[in-house]
């Protein structure tokens, strides 16, 4: 884990720490946000807020949260394309080794975890400092 | 006979302090907690010192979502609930009433507003519910389990006393056997005291904070505002006793009215504030005569007290029962100051006191019974006064236990 990446972490650990009222409780890149934490969407809100303000990108809620994952499936099937493919054109700030993760994991809830905020977190910094500030557009 | 209802259990966060223990020294002791403001220097105010609500639900993310107010209500609901031993088996279908004042205080959440620009980055995503007035009702029953009817009341100064008496009328009635009723309202930011600063309606004369607060003197001059919040349980009567629940009292008559006169005085001749009272004697049949103890609304403003007399004069009959005015202890609790006083009613009928109301050197009335020095005396019957902004009218008549 590069110096980078491990402050990451530990910003968003400190954010959730406090949106949550968690004390003492582990949280690591692979703690689910709704499972273990028991987030509800209107803590992700705050969430977007604290990550907006402490990373200076811009945070689109439905992005960083996967929020329209279940609705991108069904776009896919219909379609006719493959669900790997099209998730990883819908979110190119995860790798296809974390889609595929995924898609394995659809049936035991919602999937997101800590390390996918993390990825997009650093994925908007790239594009910014790459110079293209509008970062993921609709 | 109908259904009848008791207060089996209640919770209570004061200036005075938070236990029956606490509440009863203080008394005893003449101990209360005007001071300056910090804000307006010029302000005496009431504050409750070192309250933190998070000592009441343990570690709680919606926490974040409580004005002040707020804070009160869930932290006084909790308290009740705690006191009562209902599991939240009971309380799923049990009713939920809060009686709650807008949150006023805007400079805590937009400290700087220019040009009509509020947006900031860290403004939080869900800040409108630091200002909807049933955010408490929503915690209060994700934290209880409470599902059944409810009502949010936002009647100015008699919002707490009317959703308790709400809830009453609704147990009576047979659409609930329990319910959860009170509410809690802090003034005491700089957005609520310029509020009633503005108006005219604070005590801002030279007397100093301990001597600010005088209801029915000569020399009063405007209310101190206070804070606090308090809740009961209620329960249709044969349901409490079947549990073995203990009785601290029996709501028998409730009446609310409207004036339709000012939006913020009172109508002078006490003429809709008066059929409130009567309304409430009328249910619980009894007479003004016959009560034991008047708990009056009592603001030390010079137009609130002035109409209360008269209303105090026409009802109370021969037996003219003693008055207290328990704002003269801990200041105008807005919103809060039915629940606050019902409950510190609660606590002086049990143990038999009767505080003085302080600083009363000359009264404005030689007719009324005013409780001028602490007095031993045991009463069992209390009518509770409140009236409110915009007119609101309210009283809630008790007995005590059988």
């Amino acid at each position: 884990m590069n110096h980078q990446h491990s402050d990451a972490l530990e910003k968003i650990r400190a954010m959730l720490e406090e949106i949550l009222d968690l004390e003492g409780k582990e949280i690591s890149e692979g703690t689910y946000l709704y499972r273990d934490l028991g987030a509800e969407s209107m803590d992700l809100l705050e969430l977007a807020v604290a990550l907006n303000q402490g990373f200076g990108v811009k945070v689109q809620d439905e992005h960083v949260f996967l929020w329209r994952l279940r609705f991108y499936l069904v776009e896919a099937r219909k379609n006719g394309t493959d669900a790997l493919s099209h998730l990883a054109g819908k979110y190119p700030f995860l790798d296809s080794g974390r889609i595929a993760e995924i898609l394995d994991d659809l049936d035991e809830g919602p999937v997101l975890k800590v390390k996918d905020i993390i990825s997009y977190v650093e994925y908007q910094a790239g594009i910014i400092a790459g110079g293209r500030a509008d970062g993921l557009s609709g | 006979m109908g259904r009848r209802v008791v207060i089996t259990s209640f919770g209570i966060v004061s200036s005075l302090g938070s236990s029956e223990e606490v509440i009863l020294e203080s008394f005893r002791a003449g101990r209360t907690a005007f001071a300056l403001s910090t804000f307006y220097p010029e302000l005496p105010v009431c504050p409750v010192e070192g309250f933190n609500v998070r000592y009441y639900t343990g570690p709680c993310k919606e926490l974040r979502y409580l004005n002040r107010g707020a804070q009160f209500s869930v932290a006084s609901a909790l308290a009740a609930i705690k006191h009562s031993g209902l599991g939240k088996d009971c309380l799923a279908k049990a009713g939920l009433f809060v009686g709650a004042a807008p949150n006023l205080d805007i400079g805590g959440e937009f400290p700087e507003i220019h040009d009509g620009k509020m947006d900031r980055d860290d403004l939080q995503a869900l800040w409108i519910l630091r200002f909807l007035p049933n955010t408490a009702a929503s915690l209060i029953s994700r934290l209880t389990g409470i599902r059944g009817e409810n009502m949010t009341v936002c009647t100015a100064c008699a919002a707490t006393l009317q959703a308790i008496g709400e809830a009453f009328t609704r147990i009576k009635a047979g659409r609930l056997d329990l319910a959860l009723a009170g509410g809690g309202n802090s003034s005491l930011s700089p957005g609520g005291l310029l509020a009633y600063k503005k108006l005219g309606a604070l005590y801002s004369g030279e007397k100093g904070p301990a001597l600010a607060m005088r209801p029915f003197d000569s020399e009063r001059g405007g209310f101190v505002a206070g804070e606090g919040g308090g809740f009961f349980v209620l329960e249709e009567l044969e349901r409490a006793r079947e549990r073995g629940a203990h009785i601290y009292a029996e709501i028998c008559g409730y009446g609310c009215s409207l004036d339709a006169f000012g939006m913020v005085a009172p109508a002078p001749d006490g003429e809709s504030g008066r059929a409130a009272v009567l309304s409430a004697l009328g249910e619980a049949k009894i007479t003004g005569s016959e009560i034991g103890l008047i708990s009056s609304h009592g603001t030390s403003t010079i137009l609130n007290d002035e109409a209360e007399k008269l209303i105090i004069e026409s009802i109370q009959g021969a037996g003219r029962p003693p008055v207290i005015a328990l704002k003269s202890w801990t200041g105008h609790c807005a919103a809060a100051c039915g629940a606050v006083e019902l409950a510190l009613s609660i606590i002086l009928m049990k143990n038999s006191l009767l505080p003085e109301i302080r600083n009363l050197r000359e009264p404005c009335s030689n007719k009324i019974d005013f409780i001028r020095e602490p007095r031993t005396a045991s009463f069992s019957s209390i009518l509770i006064e409140n009236f409110g902004f915009g007119g609101q009218n309210c009283a809630l008549v008790l007995r005590g236990p059988e």
